[in-house]
Parts: structure tokens; sequence; C-alpha cells
């Protein structure tokens, strides 16, 4: 889920993070251009001779190992994870049942790190399911050197086997200091299809109704919208059927930015590197809650100091276009995001689709109105978005702009409130432009080609967003755009009709594909060669199309379907 | 047989409707030195008929016995035009009606690939030269349908094929609008204009047959007793089209027979569709009704309707029930979304902005109006 | 071969003019030229103004005198408008054959000068980069070739090609002259004109004597020896004034009904649209009752209309959409926006 924002005011436990959704006031403060760093950057370099060493152990690593007294992710979550490991430690071995944990939390929240800096609290020992190194499937299929496919599934399922008569055989060994043991799980093999995912269930609710000792199970939430990861699981599904299996469940929020930047400081200081506090706070921003990324981040600006410099202005060019009415939110803060080590933040096509169509604004746009030195009339005048530049979600979108055009066409009329037709005309006129600029003219080349391609996507974007004044914001399925089964039906008719010219009638054979259509074909039912039986006739109305029509609407509006007819286009 | 081809005059001798026109042919003919040709004029004037009369003029009986190749596959080597495409290899399907003197097709048939048809498969037709045992008129005809429609590249390479090979080929290009026709093509043709037959005798002098008398005729020939006022009817409903009108008299008498006196065709079920449209677009205006009839363009569209005959007929439609002033900011707009369709690819977003602007103008109006 | 009847040239070729001093109308480039060829030292030259003016005739004719018939072929390289014209033939074509060394060869009777001539028809019609490309190549050639630009528009060749060049303006040719031309020929074809066809001939063509020309060739094969006016305008493509004329006093009914019947009905001739544009144009501007606001309006129109025209945009609606212009343009109706 790209917008990260939200989330992180909800986490927000210092409210210094001001304004959660849009970063902009907070970011605009980097603007203070590089002087300010400059010292601190020489200082560094001649430091970074000595410390080089030192350096190349991962300071992510060592982030990590300090962060049992205050975890990188808000205090009381962690409270909760220690308070229910203590207690099951100290809790009789018979009980049954209860004895899971599941940690939930996008990647770098610090899931596994607390439990690691638990269990060093506690003194227990910690178990993990180390992954074996898989057999590639391309290996089985093309080595015949004997190796056996292992699914990591099935690896998975001896491992639970193994720990399964581990955990009970366990009681039985009544030494009174028995040995603490938290098991952690932490890589859950990726299923695809039913058939894996039941087996997989199948496997963890028999290991967390029988398992006596702590298991801690961590559970990444990906951004669901890598469309384009084929791995993607149904992380959801896995939740609630663990928590069906009477797993305890603990949501780690993403970190604040605070937070991240008060770790990032310490590290600096510990390891005596002056990264600016402006580098800092980019850094955190950019991170989009994820500690271990933005550790990552600050070690990789720290290898070459000169990136001090070229992440910086770069950013304050970008924040340099006044964004008055806050039109262009954020723009100041996707520079440093779209750097190296920000985070991929790509959207599904129908996140977007759907910013696009829901159309959200602020609701009192208009308190500088008066200060505007170019006021627009009362009918051009739209309160700010309430999302990225329009052409920021395009991008993140990853969706062909004609596949974009048409979607938003097929859609947009039902967001549009039922009074205002004129909304609609401007939409679709907006929505006609960017077709002919994606049509672009045949002596293009394929640089201006792209170019147009851009406009396009934007004209049918912003006018899509501009021409719908009136949202009417219900809440409807996407449809795929009828328009690509109607063009292909279109095509195949047209070939069948080239063909049928010749075959038929000896007239039609010398007349142009219009002249048929539009003359011949209407009134072949009463003239037509084969006089016997009505022919179908081209419209429903005849009764002979509407076969077509059918089946035109069975699919439309699937929303499962039109997942695959992304991948498709 | 239909009765359009049942009654097309054979030979030029024949032509009725246009008969100065077909009297200029034969001149040309006679003369032996006959230029590439341009037949331009609306649909349905008689432009195939008189090109097919020309033909058999020129080359006798010969013609007649046409050789139906349909679908000649045509498979392009790349050594031929390596200068812009590489290596690759083009196949092209363009079903073509050819006889030993003359070739028949449609290279728009081939879509955004008509330039490589114009270029190859015509030279390669052009070089071939005609064999004739007594040696008689050893030039190849080329008849090239819907010139307007080929790209301005086809039209282009047409102009060197037709100086390349004018020694072995005569092309007559024939064209529903001239204006889409480059200049430099038209000024290499003898350009001639074939204009709709009129309704109705006009009394101009002119041996020319009006589409009521062509009626009439045929009429005559069927032994059909046609009450009076009927040919008329029908000529006005196929607004001077002579194709339609014959198509609509078979469609009566297969309909009725005895015609009566009020009988009219039986409207194109297309055309009756759109129609409906326009009826949808004036009792209501609202984005629902947009969507509805964006169903309906849809469904026109699967069965091939050509966009712009969809736009036309509609901007008929409603024009028959406007105001004046709307009039013309309607034909406007038709104007301008036809133009927007032409270039673009996607004709259903500029059919549905006209139809949403008209809304919207049409709305505006019936506020101001009735409050 | 069989024995084909060959396609008689057209008469633009065979009355072309051979020798400079023949070319019609052009008194003050025909001086300078020949004073230019007796010492046949040639600068750069680029000819431009309107078509049919005898500005591809000068040039051939220059080469002509110059080599001689023989010579001709290896010395001239000649390219027009439907020659690949982009940069790349510049590159190779024009290079190739401008860096080949001529031969010492003489023909007696003709001056034969060291150097070859490129002509390049219709030079505006080439790309810019192709013409900036030319830059190089005229200077590394200078001492061995001669450009010969030939275009319609001088203000499409870009500034530094001009001004290599000696420039030379056409004017259109006046209707004397066209018809004493004409006659020529028709005596020579043992056609019969008379003097209402000359005046309509010199009149379609304006001034382009080429197109002239053609319009009498292809009248003459219709028709026979004897010609018309009227045959002379429907070979010509021009359309009858009267059509336009009744366009006109359609769109003065104010009436949208009318006009749009009177539009359907000239579709229904085939007139061809573009044409009646430029025939509507010249009506409209002549006329002396329409203000200028107005008539500024339905030629902005009309233009807007050329360009969808030349896109491929519907016939029919266009020219609508022009009768609704003028319409409201006459009766001073207010403009709606089209953004």
């Amino acid at each position: 889920m790209g917008k990260r924002p939200p989330v992180v005011v909800l986490s927000s436990s210092s409210g210094e993070d001001d304004g959660g959704g849009r970063r902009g006031p907070s970011a605009r403060r980097s603007r203070t251009p590089a002087p300010a760093s400059a010292p601190a950057r020489a200082q560094s370099q001649s430091a970074s001779g000595a410390r080089k060493k030192a350096r190349r152990e991962s300071s992510a690593g060592r982030g990590r190992r300090r962060a049992s007294e205050p975890a990188p992710s808000d205090s009381l979550k962690v409270e909760d994870v220690k308070k229910w490991l203590e207690e099951k430690l100290k809790a009789p071995k018979q009980t049954v049942g209860g004895w899971t944990l599941v940690l939930t939390g996008q990647t770098g929240v610090g899931k596994s790190a607390t439990v690691k800096a638990i269990a060093a609290d506690l003194g227990a020992d910690l178990c993990e399911w180390t992954t074996p190194v898989p057999t590639l499937w391309a290996e089985h299929v093309h080595a015949n050197s004997g190796l056996r496919y292992i699914s990591k599934l099935e690896e998975f399922e001896n491992f639970v086997e193994k720990i399964r008569k581990y955990a009970i055989l366990r009681p039985t060994s009544t030494t009174s200091q028995r040995k603490l043991i938290i098991i952690l799980i932490d890589d859950i093999p990726v299923t695809s299809g039913n058939a894996a995912f039941a087996r997989l269930g199948k496997c963890l609710t028999g290991l967390i109704q029988s398992t006596q000792v702590p298991i801690v199970i961590s559970l990444t939430h990906y951004h669901k919208s890598e469309s384009n990861d084929t791995a993607m699981w149904n992380s959801e599904d896995l939740e609630s059927l663990l928590q069906g299996a009477g797993a305890h469940k603990i949501a780690f929020n993403p970190v604040t930015t605070n937070s991240i930047k008060k770790i990032l400081t310490r590290i600096c200081k510990e390891e005596r590197n002056d990264a600016s506090e402006e580098l800092l706070h980019q850094i955190a921003i950019s991170s989009g809650g994820d500690i271990r990324n933005a550790i990552m981040s600050l070690q990789y600006y720290c290898l070459d100091p000169r990136r001090h410099s070229s992440a910086l202005p770069t950013n304050s060019t970008r924040a340099g276009s006044k964004s008055r009415n806050s039109l262009v939110p954020r723009q100041d803060s996707y520079g440093l995001s779209s750097a190296p080590c920000g985070r991929d933040e790509t959207l599904t096509l129908f996140h977007a689709l759907g910013k696009f169509l829901h159309n959200k604004r602020e609701i009192n746009g208009d308190v500088d109105i008066d200060l505007d030195p170019f006021p627009l009339k009362e009918k051009l005048r739209r309160n700010s978005l309430k999302m990225d530049v329009p052409e920021k979600i395009l991008s993140q979108a990853h969706g062909k702009v004609r596949t974009v055009a048409d979607f938003l066409y097929e859609n947009v009329l039902d967001f549009i409130d039922n009074e205002a037709v004129d909304d609609a005309w401007v939409v679709v006129s907006y929505l006609s432009e960017a077709d002919y600029l994606l049509t672009g003219s045949p002596i293009a080349s394929y640089n201006s080609e792209n170019m147009s391609q851009l406009i396009a996507a934007s004209v049918a974007a912003r006018g899509v967003l501009f021409g719908n004044a009136h949202v009417s914001s219900r809440w409807h399925t996407i449809r795929s755009p009828k328009l690509w089964q109607t063009e292909q039906s279109y095509r195949s008719n047209k070939d069948q009709i080239l063909k049928e010219r010749f075959d038929c009638s000896s007239s039609s054979s010398s007349c142009n594909f219009s002249e048929i259509v539009t003359e011949f074909r209407p009134l072949e039912r009463w003239i037509g060669p084969r006089n016997s039986g009505p022919r179908s006739s081209s419209l429903p109305h005849n009764g002979g199309c509407s076969l077509l029509v059918d089946r035109l609407d069975a699919d439309g509006s699937n929303y499962e379907e039109d997942d695959d007819v992304i991948e498709e286009c | 047989m239909l009765w359009v081809d049942k009654y097309r005059p054979k030979t030029l001798d024949k032509v009725t409707v246009h008969d100065q026109v077909a009297q200029n042919l034969r001149k040309l003919v006679s003369e032996q030195d006959c230029p590439h040709l341009l037949f331009y004029g609306p649909s349905g004037s008689g432009k195939k008929t008189l090109i097919l009369a020309l033909i058999k003029q020129m080359f006798g009986a010969g013609a007649e016995k046409c050789v139906l190749i349909a679908r000649v596959q045509v498979k392009m080597e790349n050594k031929t035009w390596k200068i812009d495409t590489g290596t690759r290899t083009l196949e092209i399907e363009l079903a073509m009606l050819s006889s030993a003197h003359h070739v028949e097709m449609n290279p728009s048939d081939a879509g955004f690939q008509d330039r490589y048809v114009v270029q190859e498969v015509i030279k390669e037709m052009a070089k071939n030269r005609p064999i004739d045992a007594k040696g008689k008129r050893a030039f190849k005809v080329l008849v090239l349908n819907e010139v307007d429609k080929l790209s301005r590249e086809a039209q282009h390479s047409l102009r060197r094929t037709m100086e390349k090979y004018s020694a072995s080929c005569r092309l007559i290009l024939c064209c529903n609008s001239s204006s889409k026709v480059t200049e430099a093509v038209r000024s290499r043709c003898l350009n001639v204009r074939v204009n709709a037959p009129s309704e109705d005798q006009v009394g101009d002098g002119s041996s020319k047959l009006s589409i009521v008398q062509v009626l009439e005729f045929i009429g005559k020939k069927e032994n059909l007793q046609l009450p009076a006022g009927f040919a008329a009817r029908i000529a006005t409903q196929s607004n001077r089209n002579l194709r339609r009108a014959i198509l609509f008299f078979e469609t009566c008498k297969v309909q009725q027979y005895p015609f009566t006196s009020n009988q009219v065709a039986p409207p194109l079920d297309w055309e009756q569709y759109v129609s409906e449209i326009a009826t949808d677009v004036l009792t209501e205006q609202s984005p629902k009704r947009l969507y509805a009839v964006r169903q309906k363009f849809y469904e026109l569209l699967v069965n091939c309707i050509p966009p712009e005959s969809i736009l036309k007929k509609l901007l008929a439609e409603l024009l028959k029930k406007l105001d004046a002033d709307l009039k013309h900011e309607i034909c406007q707009w038709a104007a301008h979304y036809e133009h927007k369709m032409r270039l673009g690819s996607k004709a259903i977003f500029h059919l549905e902005a006209f139809v949403a602007k008209f809304m919207s103008i049409y709305k505006e109006f019936l506020v101001a109006t009735f409050g | 071969m069989a024995p084909l009847v060959p396609m008689s040239q057209p008469w633009v070729e065979k009355y072309r003019p051979r020798q400079v001093k023949d070319v019609a109308h052009q008194e003050e480039v025909i001086r300078v030229l020949t004073n230019t060829l007796q010492t046949a030292d040639l600068p750069h030259m680029l000819f431009y103004g309107p078509p049919g003016t005898g500005k591809t005739t000068t040039a051939l004719a220059i080469a002509y005198q110059l080599y001689g018939p023989e010579l001709y072929k290896s010395r001239v390289l000649e390219l027009n408008a439907s020659d690949d014209r982009g940069i790349n033939v510049v590159r190779t074509k024009i290079k190739d054959f401008a860096a080949v060394a001529v031969g010492t060869t003489r023909k007696a009777g003709y001056p034969c000068p060291p150097y070859k001539i490129i002509i390049l028809d219709e030079a505006d019609s080439m790309t810019e980069d192709a013409q900036n490309a030319l830059r190089r190549t005229m200077e590394t050639y200078s001492k061995v070739t001669r450009f010969f630009f030939i275009c319609n528009y001088i203000s499409r060749i870009i500034e530094p090609l001009a001004s290599r060049c000696a420039k030379f303006r056409f004017k259109p040719l006046s209707e004397e002259v066209m018809s004493s031309r004409i006659m020529h020929i028709c005596n020579e074809e043992g056609l019969n004109l008379d003097a209402q066809a000359l005046s309509t001939l010199s009149a379609i063509s304006q001034g382009d004597l080429r197109r002239a020309i053609t319009y009498l060739q292809s009248a003459a094969r219709l028709f026979g020896s004897s010609i018309s006016s009227a045959e002379l305008i429907s070979v010509s493509g021009v359309i009858p004034e009267d059509v336009v004329k009744s366009l006109l006093a359609a769109c003065r009914s104010g009436e949208f009904d009318v006009a749009n019947k009177e539009v359907s009905n000239i579709i229904a001739e085939g007139y061809p649209v573009s044409q009646l544009m430029a025939q509507f144009l010249d009506v409209i501007v002549s006329a002396d009752d329409i203000p200028d606001e107005q008539k500024a309006r339905i030629c902005k129109k009309l233009g807007e209309t050329d360009k969808c025209l030349v896109d491929g945009a519907d016939e029919y609606l266009q020219l609508l959409d022009v009768a609704s212009e003028t319409i409201r343009a006459l009766f001073n109706m207010p403009q709606t926006l089209v953004f």
C-alpha cells in the first residue's frame, strides 16, 4: 500500500510530524541550501578514511542490536510482546493452545529485531527456521543430477513436523532449570494457488494447536500494489487463518519519522559521522517507516560524502517551485524518494484509477483565494487535491497510458453527478484530446511520441480530475473497458465481412467496405442471395447480434478478471 | 442477382445516367491514348459502373471473364525495401479481382500497411506486362478503390509508381472525395467528376436520367406496376444515392407486391438505431443517459458502421429537431469532433464527446427557455 | 515489344523552352542570367516564385546551354520532391555526385565549365536537417559544384543556405504572356480555342503556365480539337462560378436549413471541397458589401477548415461548418468559442 503517510499519522506518538499526509511543509524546511552542511561534509571527508573499516560492518546490524531498549517501533507494542513472551515462558507447559504470537507490520518496523532483543533480555534461546538453500526448479528440470526438487513448502512442512515432535518431547524433560525456548518463524513459504495455500494453512494450524513452546510468527505486509510480484500472497488470508487457529496477534505500525530520525542521529553520533540534520530528515521521510531501509540509506549516503550535496540540491530546486496552493502538494518530497534508496512506491493501476475517479479534494481549499493575484472564475476553481500530483500517481501505477485512458473512460461516468452533464462533457472532451495525443502524428519520431504519451496521460488524468467538479463518490466496481471487447469483435466482424464479400454476392465484391456495411448488409435479409430464412442481420433489435452483446456484458464488470486483462496488455 | 447488378450498364454506350461522361470516355479510349484516370464523386453515383464499362470498352469481352482470386497472399521479401524496414518480412492478405487485362483492389483494406501494398504489389503487377498473342493493348489496367483512404505515404509512393510504370500500366483511381487525394496524384491524372444523379428530372434538356427515371425503367423491365409517386418517394429516401435507391426498390418488391400507394422502403436498421439515439439524447441529458448511449454506439461500432457515418446521421437527426441558433453550434461541434476522430484512434471517445457536448448545450438551452 | 501507342509526351515537356532567352516574362532574370552564361562562371543560385513561372525551365535551360545534351547526364543531378530527400540522401547521394571529379572533355559549341550542377527542385519541402547538412556540402565542394535551388517560398529555405546563393525572383505570368504562349501551343497542336475559352484558361490557371498547359492537354484529349470554356472548367476541376455564388446566396439568406440543403447539394454533385473553399474565399474577399470584420471571421474559419480537410476530415461536415459560420458572421451572431 503505497500511501504510507496516513499510516504514519496513526502511529505517530509525538506530534512533531506535522500534517501526516502531506509532508510538504515539513519537508520544505529542507530547502535551506547546502552551505549549512558544507563544513560537515569536509569533516566527514577527513574522518572517513579512518573509519572506513569500522563502517564496513553493517550499521544496520548494529542498530538492531541496540533496539531492545527503545525498540524502533513504538514501545507500547514492544512492551506487549515482551509481556506476552514472559507470560508464556513462565506458563506451565501442559497448556495446549495459545502458544502462538503473530507479529504483523510492513518491512523494517523491527518485528524480528524485537523478538530477538526480548529473547536475549529474557535469556531465552531463539530457534529460527533457517531456510535451506532451495533446489531451484530450473536446476531440477535441467540438471539430471538426481537432485530431488523440494519446494519450500515441503521443507517448511518438514520443519514444522520436526518442531512439533520437539515440542511434544519438550515438557517430558522435567529438568528444573529448563531451557527457555522461543521459536521464531520468520519466513513463511510463499504459496501460489489454493491447493498450496490450503496445505500451508493445515500445516500451520496443526502447529499452532499442538505446540507447547512459544512460537512467534512474523508476517510482513507487503505492498499489495506490487502487481508484478507474482509471488504475492494473500497475507490477510493467512493472518485470519492464524488467528482463527488461536494465535495472538500484535500489529506493528510503521516507525514514525521522528523516531527514525532519533535513531539515525544516534547512529551518526556513534559512528562519528556528521550527516546533516536535513539529510537525516530526508532519509527518515523517504524510508516510509522502514527503519532498516533508513539505516541502509544512511550508510549509503555516508559512503560517499559527495552524495550529501547531490541529494540535497536536487531537492531544494524541486522545492523551489512554489507549491503555493498545494496543487502540487508534495512535489518537494519526491526528490529523495526517487533517489537510489528511497522505497519503491508502486501503486496498482486500480489504486491510481480509484484516486482519479474518486477525486478527493480538500473541503476548505479557498483560504488564499483573495491573495491570489490571478483569481480564477468560480467555475474553473477547484479545491486542492488530496493526493499526489497526478503525474506521479501515473508513474507509480506503471500502466500503459492507453490502458489508463480506456479505464478512465469506461468508469468515469459513474462518478459524475447525475445532474452535471456539463462535467461529463468536459471530462469526455479531455479524454478525446488524450486519444488524439496518443495517436500521434505519423511522422513523429520515437522520442516525441514518448513525450506525447506522457502528455496524453497527464491530459487524461487531470482532465478527469478537473472536469468532474461534482463528484458522486459512491462505491463502484471498476469495470474493464468494454471498448476492448468491442474492438475485438469489430475486427473479427470486419474480417468476416471482407471474407464474405467474395463468396456471397457478386455485387458487393466491387464495393467499398463502408458501402457493404451501410447499404448491402442491412438490406440483405430482404434481398440477399440466400433469401431462405432471415440472415443474422446486424443490429440487436433484429435479434441477430444480441448474443454478442450478451457476451460483452458477461465479462464486463468482474473485478477479478480485470487484473488479468491488465497483465495482458 | 441483385437488380443493382442486373441493371448495371455493361458498356459505355448503355450508360444512361452519366451519358456525357461516358461519351468522353469513349472518345478517350478510341484515341488509344488513355491517361491515368481519377474518378471522384459521392457514393452511389456510378463511378464503379463507369469504370467497369470503360474497361470493357478497352479490352472487349476479355475483361468480362473476371477471374476471382480471393485472398491472394502476397509475401514480400525484405530485399526490396531493406532501406527502411530492415529485415522484416511482411505478409499482407489482400483480396483482389483480376482478369487478363485488369486488376482491381482496395489497397486501403491493408490498413496501416497500405504503403507496402502500393509500393510492392502494384510495382510487381506493373512490371509483369501482359503478353497478348495479338499484340494488342499491351498495358494492364489497375483499378484502385478508395484511394482517398490511403495514407499519405501510400499516396506518395503511388505517385512514383505512376511515373515509373506509365508505359506498362494505366491506373484508374476511384474515390469519394478528391480533396483527400494529394495534389501530386490528382495532377497526374485526368480527373473525372461523377456527380450523384438528381432525384427527379430537372428539365435541363440533357439526356441524363434521374433516379426516378432509372427506377421507372427498371420497373418496366421487371413488369411492375408503380403507383404514382412511389418512385419519387424512394428517390427521396435514397438521398441521391442511386445504388441505395435500387436496393430500396428491390426490397420493397420483396416485402410487398403489388406496391401500395403509400409504401416506403424499410429504413436501414443502423440509421433507425441512430435516430433512436437521437431521441434518447433529446429526452434526457445526464451522465447516466450518456452511458446508455455509449452502449448503443458500441453496438453500432461492433457492426462495423463507420463512425463518421454515425456522426453524420446523428447530426442530421438532431438538426431536425433544433432551433436555428443551436443548429449552428451543434454543427460546429460535429465538425470539430469528426476532425478529432479522424486524427485519433478511438472513435467512441469523440462520438461520446460530441453527444456530451450536445447534452450540455441542449440542457442549458432548455433551462434558459423553460426555466 | 507490343506496338503500344506511346503515351504522348506531356505538352509541358514538349513545349518547355530549351534556351534561357525563350523563358517567358522574366526579363530581368533572363538578362542577368544571359550575362553570366557568357562568362560561364556561375554562383550558386536560388530561384523562387509561384508555381508554373519557369523556374525549373530556366534551371534546365542553363544546364543544357552549358553542357549540351551529351555531357548533361554526367554533369547534372536533378532531384525533386518525389525523391526521398531526407538527411541521408543529402549526405550520400549529393555528396557522392559532388565528390566525383569532372572530366575535361569538352564539346564544341558549349562552354562546359569545370563544375557540376545539382538542381534541387522544390527545395522548400526539404527538412531543416537536410538543409543544414547541405550547408557543409556546399562549402566543401564549392570548387566543383554549383547548386540550383528551386522553391516556391523563400522563407522556407534556411537563412544560411539562402545567403550563399544568388537569388532570383520569378513573377507570376501576366494574362497576355500566358495567352500568347497558349496560342502558340494551340497552333502547333492544331487546336481551336475561342477568345472566351482563352481568357477562362488564363483565369483558372492563375498565372501558372504549367497548369494552363496541362488543362489544355486534358481538354484536348477529352473533347477533341475545338474546346469551349465550359469544357476547360470541367477538366480543371474548378467549380463553376454559379455554384460558389449560390452557396454564398444561401448563406446570405440566414437560414441554416437553406444553407444545409445547398451544402448537401454541393457534396452530391461531387465537387472537391478544398477547391470550393479556395473559390469561396475569392468570392468572400471580393464581395464589396461584407465588412472587413465579417470577412476576417469567415476567412479564419476557412483557414481552420482547410487544415481539417488536409487532416482528412469529412467534407460535408466541414463545409457545413463553414456555411454556418458564414451565416453567423453575416448576421453578427455571437461567436462560440472552440478552445
